[in-house]
C-alpha cells in the first residue's frame, strides 16, 4: 500500500499545499488575524465613545459634589470618553430644559440628558433622555459609581463602620476552583476557556480549510482531466492515499505552527499574560490534540476526496457536501456550548462520537480533567470508522474520478457501490 | 510471440455493454491500430488493459504474465482526455510523472532536459504550465508519455485537437519509438492514420471485435472483391449477374463489388464478351474507410444508439 508511488503523491501534495505560498501566508495570518480583529474592535470601541457630552441633572443640588467626585475618578472620565456638564434643577425645571435640549440631541451635538430625580435615594431609578436611549455600555460604566453613591447617602444615616460600607459596596467575586487529581486545587482564572476555545476555532478554521483545499485538488485533477494520466501510473487507491497523507500532514502542520504560538505566547516570558488568563497546557495535550487531529484529518478529507470526486464542479460539490460541513459545524457549535459548563452530559456523549470527538474532545480536555480511557476510546472509534468508511469512500472515488458530464444522482452513487471496478 | 494478448474481455455499465469478449494480439514491435468510430468501445478497452477498469471477465496477458503494476511501469499512457497541472513548472511535470514511474535522480534529469531541448521548450522549464499555449502543453504532454524510455506506448485517440505541428511530431515520435523496437498500440476513428501508421488492427464496434489481423493481409484480401472499371458502353446487365454484389457509379469510373474474389477474370470476360470496351480495369487496393463502412457502416452513423459515454 505504501510504496514509492504514494511517496511521489504525498511530496507533490505537500508541495502544492504545505509549501505554497498562499497556504503558509494565510497559515501565519491567522493567528494574526484574530489578534488585528480583537485590537480593532477594542479600537472601535474606545474611539466610539471618545468625548460623548451629557448634561448631568440632579434635583438635589447636595448630592450633585458626590456625583462629581466620584466620576472624576473613574476611567471614562479621566480618559475623556465622556464629558459631564453638572447641573441642578427641579423636576417642573427639568421638563422645560429637555424641551428647550431637544434639538441638540437630535443634532447629536448633546449625547444625552441624565437626571436623577430626588426619589432615586429611595427607589434607584434614574433617567436617561438620549436619541439611542438603549446605550448599554453607558449604563454598565455608570451603574456602579451612581450605586456607590447611592448606597454611602442610604448607609451614612444607618451609622455604619466604612468597614461595614465596604463589605456593602463590594460585588461577589467568583474565584474557580480546579478540582483535578493533581494533590493541589489549583485556582483557575479564565486561562483554559480561552486555549478550550482557541483549540475549538483553530481545529474547526483548519479543518475546513483542509478538507476543502482536499476536494478541490480532486476536482482539479477531475476537471483538468489529469487523473487519467496519473492512473496510467499508480492505482486509484494508491493516489488517494497519497492525497489523503498529503493533506493530513498540511494540516498537522499548520496546526503545530498554531498551537506552537499560543504554547510560545503563554510561557514566554516577553509578553505577561494577565493572571486570569494564564493557561496551563501540558505537553501530553498538545501531543494528543495533534494526534486526534491527524486522525479526523485523515477520516474528514477521506470524505471531501469521495465528494470531489462525484462532482465535476467546485458548485456542485458545495452544495453536496454540505451533510459534511455539518459534521464539522455541528461539533465547533458543541465545543462552543461547552465553555457555559463542560459538564453537560451531551458533551461527554460527543466527545466520543465519531468525527464530533476531533473538535469536542481536545475543547473538553483543555477545560476538565477527562479520563484517559475516554481519550483512548475517542480515538479509537475514530480509527474504526476509518476502516469502515475508507473502502467506501475509495471505491466511489475511484469511480467517480473518471466519470464526466451529468451531476449524478445520490441513487446513483449508491449503485456505484456495486460496480466492479 | 505476442507482446501483449487481450482474452476475452467484456465490461458491463449497468445494463450497457461496452465491451464484449473482445480477444486479440499485440505482436512485439508492432504499430498496432484499435479502430472503431466514437463510443465503440476502445477507451473502455485499453483502460482494462491499463488495470484502470476492472474487467468483468477476461484478462491481459503481457509475455505470458497478467498485467498489474509491472505493465504500468513500463507503459507510456496518452489518454484522449489528457491534462496536466496548471500551476506546476514544465521540469517539475516531467520529473513528477517520470517519478510515478519509478524513475528519479541524475539520468532522469538529464534526459528530461534533453527532450525540452529537442522540442524547444528549454527555455521554459521554469513557467508555470498555465503559462504555456496550447500547442507547448501538448508537445509537453508527449513528453512525459516517453520520459521514462516505456516498453509499450499507448495512445488514446492521439489526433484528437492536436495542431498540424504536433500531429507531425507525434507521429515522428511513433516511428522513432518503433525503431527502437517499442509496442505501439493506438486507438482513432480517423482510418486514413490508420492505414498509414498501422501494421496491425483490429476493428471494434459496438463492443464487438469485427476484424483483426495484419493490415496487408486484410487489405489483400477485401480488395480482390473490388474492381474499379472505367468503360464505353452498356453494363446494366452487370446489375442482375449473380457474381456481382453492387455497383457504385463515380461518373468516370464504377465500382464493382464481387461477391468472390476469384471471379474478377470471370467479370473482364464478361465484359469483352457483351462489347464493353474496357478502358481500365483495376482489382485495386481497398481503403481501410471502405472496409469499415462495408462491416460496421450499414446502420446510419448517427443513430447508434447506445454507446459508452464519459465511463
Amino acid at each position: 500500500m505504501f510504496n514509492y508511488r504514494v511517496l511521489a503523491v504525498i511530496k507533490r501534495e505537500l508541495r502544492e499545499k504545505l509549501f505554497s505560498k498562499a497556504f503558509i501566508i494565510l497559515t501565519l495570518m491567522i493567528p494574526g488575524l484574530i489578534i488585528v480583529f480583537g485590537s480593532v474592535q477594542a479600537l472601535l470601541y474606545s474611539t466610539e465613545s471618545k468625548g460623548l457630552k451629557f448634561d448631568f441633572v440632579v434635583e438635589d443640588g447636595s448630592l450633585l459634589k458626590n456625583f462629581q467626585k466620584e466620576f472624576s475618578q473613574q476611567d471614562f472620565v479621566t480618559q475623556k470618553h465622556y464629558v459631564f456638564n453638572y447641573s441642578t434643577m427641579t423636576r417642573e425645571d427639568f421638563k422645560r430644559y429637555v424641551q428647550n435640549k431637544k434639538q441638540e440631541i437630535i443634532d447629536e451635538k448633546l449625547t444625552g440628558i441624565i437626571f436623577v430625580p430626588s426619589s432615586a435615594l429611595k427607589d434607584k431609578k434614574i433617567e436617561y433622555y438620549a436619541k439611542t436611549p438603549q446605550n448599554i455600555s453607558l449604563s454598565r460604566e455608570l451603574e456602579r459609581p451612581i450605586n456607590k453613591i447611592f448606597l454611602n447617602i442610604f448607609f451614612k444615616s444607618k451609622s455604619l463602620s466604612t468597614e461595614d460600607l465596604d463589605f456593602a459596596r463590594s460585588g461577589v467575586d467568583f474565584t474557580g476552583f480546579k478540582v483535578s487529581k493533581d494533590e493541589k486545587i489549583a485556582q483557575e482564572g479564565y486561562g483554559n476557556i480561552v486555549l478550550s476555545y482557541a483549540l475549538s476555532i483553530l481545529l474547526y478554521i483548519s479543518l475546513l480549510m483542509i478538507g476543502q483545499m482536499a476536494m478541490q485538488s480532486v476536482i482539479e485533477e477531475k476537471g483538468s482531466k489529469i487523473v487519467e494520466v496519473i492512473l496510467s501510473s499508480v492505482s486509484a487507491k494508491e493516489l488517494m492515499t497519497g492525497k489523503i497523507l498529503g493533506s493530513a500532514i498540511t494540516g498537522v502542520a499548520q496546526m503545530a505552527v498554531w498551537l506552537g504560538t499560543i504554547l510560545a505566547v503563554a510561557s514566554s516570558a516577553l509578553i505577561a499574560l494577565p493572571p486570569e488568563i494564564t493557561m496551563n497546557i501540558k505537553p501530553d495535550l498538545v501531543i494528543y490534540v495533534m494526534l486526534n487531529f491527524f486522525i479526523g484529518l485523515v477520516l474528514f478529507v477521506s470524505l471531501f476526496s469521495m465528494m470531489g470526486a462525484i462532482f465535476d464542479n467546485a458548485q456542485d460539490a458545495a452544495s453536496g457536501n454540505m451533510p459534511i460541513m455539518m459534521l464539522i459545524i455541528i461539533p465547533f457549535f458543541i465545543a462552543m456550548s461547552m465553555m457555559e459548563n463542560p459538564n453537560k452530559p451531551y458533551i461527554e456523549i460527543a466527545s466520543l462520537f465519531p468525527f464530533a470527538s476531533i473538535i469536542v474532545m481536545p475543547a473538553r480536555l483543555a477545560l476538565i480533567d477527562v479520563p484517559v480511557w475516554q481519550q483512548i476510546l475517542a480515538v479509537f472509534i475514530n480509527l474504526l470508522t476509518i476502516y469502515a468508511l475508507f473502502p467506501v469512500a475509495g471505491k466511489i472515488y475511484r469511480i467517480g474520478i473518471l466519470r464526466s458530464g451529468k451531476k449524478p444522482k445520490w441513487s446513483e452513487v449508491v449503485k456505484w457501490l456495486k460496480y466492479k471496478y | 510471440m505476442y507482446a501483449l494478448e487481450v482474452k476475452n474481455l467484456t465490461k458491463t455499465f449497468d445494463k450497457l455493454v461496452a465491451v464484449d469478449n473482445a480477444s486479440f494480439e499485440v505482436p512485439e514491435g508492432s504499430i498496432f491500430g484499435l479502430i472503431g468510430r466514437n463510443g465503440a468501445g476502445k477507451t473502455t478497452t485499453i483502460r482494462m488493459m491499463m488495470n484502470i477498469y476492472l474487467p468483468d471477465s477476461g484478462e491481459v496477458v503481457l509475455r505470458g504474465t497478467k498485467v498489474g503494476q509491472d505493465f504500468k511501469n513500463q507503459v507510456g499512457y496518452l489518454p484522449e482526455e489528457r491534462g496536466l497541472y496548471k500551476k506546476m513548472k514544465v521540469l517539475e511535470t516531467l520529473l513528477y510523472f517520470a517519478e510515478l514511474k519509478g524513475k528519479s535522480g541524475r539520468e532522469i534529469h538529464k534526459k528530461a532536459e534533453e527532450y525540452l531541448k529537442r522540442f524547444d521548450l528549454y527555455d521554459r522549464r521554469l513557467s508555470k504550465i498555465e503559462d504555456l499555449s496550447k500547442g507547448n502543453q501538448q508537445k509537453l504532454q508527449f513528453i512525459t508519455t516517453v520520459l521514462h524510455e516505456p516498453e509499450f506506448i499507448i495512445l488514446d485517440e492521439p489526433y484528437s485537437g492536436l495542431d498540424p505541428i504536433n500531429t507531425n511530431l507525434l507521429r515522428e515520435i511513433i516511428i522513432e519509438m518503433k525503431q527502437k523496437g517499442k509496442v505501439i498500440i493506438f486507438s482513432t476513428h480517423l482510418m486514413d492514420f490508420a492505414e498509414k501508421m498501422c501494421d496491425h488492427i483490429v476493428m471494434i464496434d459496438h463492443g464487438k471485435i469485427i476484424l483483426k489481423g495484419a493490415l496487408k493481409d486484410i487489405k489483400s484480401k477485401y480488395s480482390q472483391k473490388n474492381v474499379s472499371l472505367t468503360y464505353d458502353g452498356d453494363i446494366s446487365f452487370l446489375a442482375s449477374n449473380p457474381m456481382v454484389e453492387s455497383i457504385a457509379d463515380y461518373g468516370n469510373t464504377t465500382g464493382i463489388k464481387l461477391k468472390d474474389a476469384n471471379q474478377t477474370q470471370q467479370l473482364l470476360r464478361l465484359l469483352l464478351d457483351k462489347n464493353v470496351t474496357v478502358k481500365k480495369f483495376d482489382a485495386n487496393d481497398i481503403s481501410l474507410q471502405e472496409i469499415f463502412i462495408e462491416l460496421a457502416g450499414h446502420e446510419d452513423l448517427g443513430k447508434n444508439g447506445k454507446e459508452v459515454r464519459n465511463v
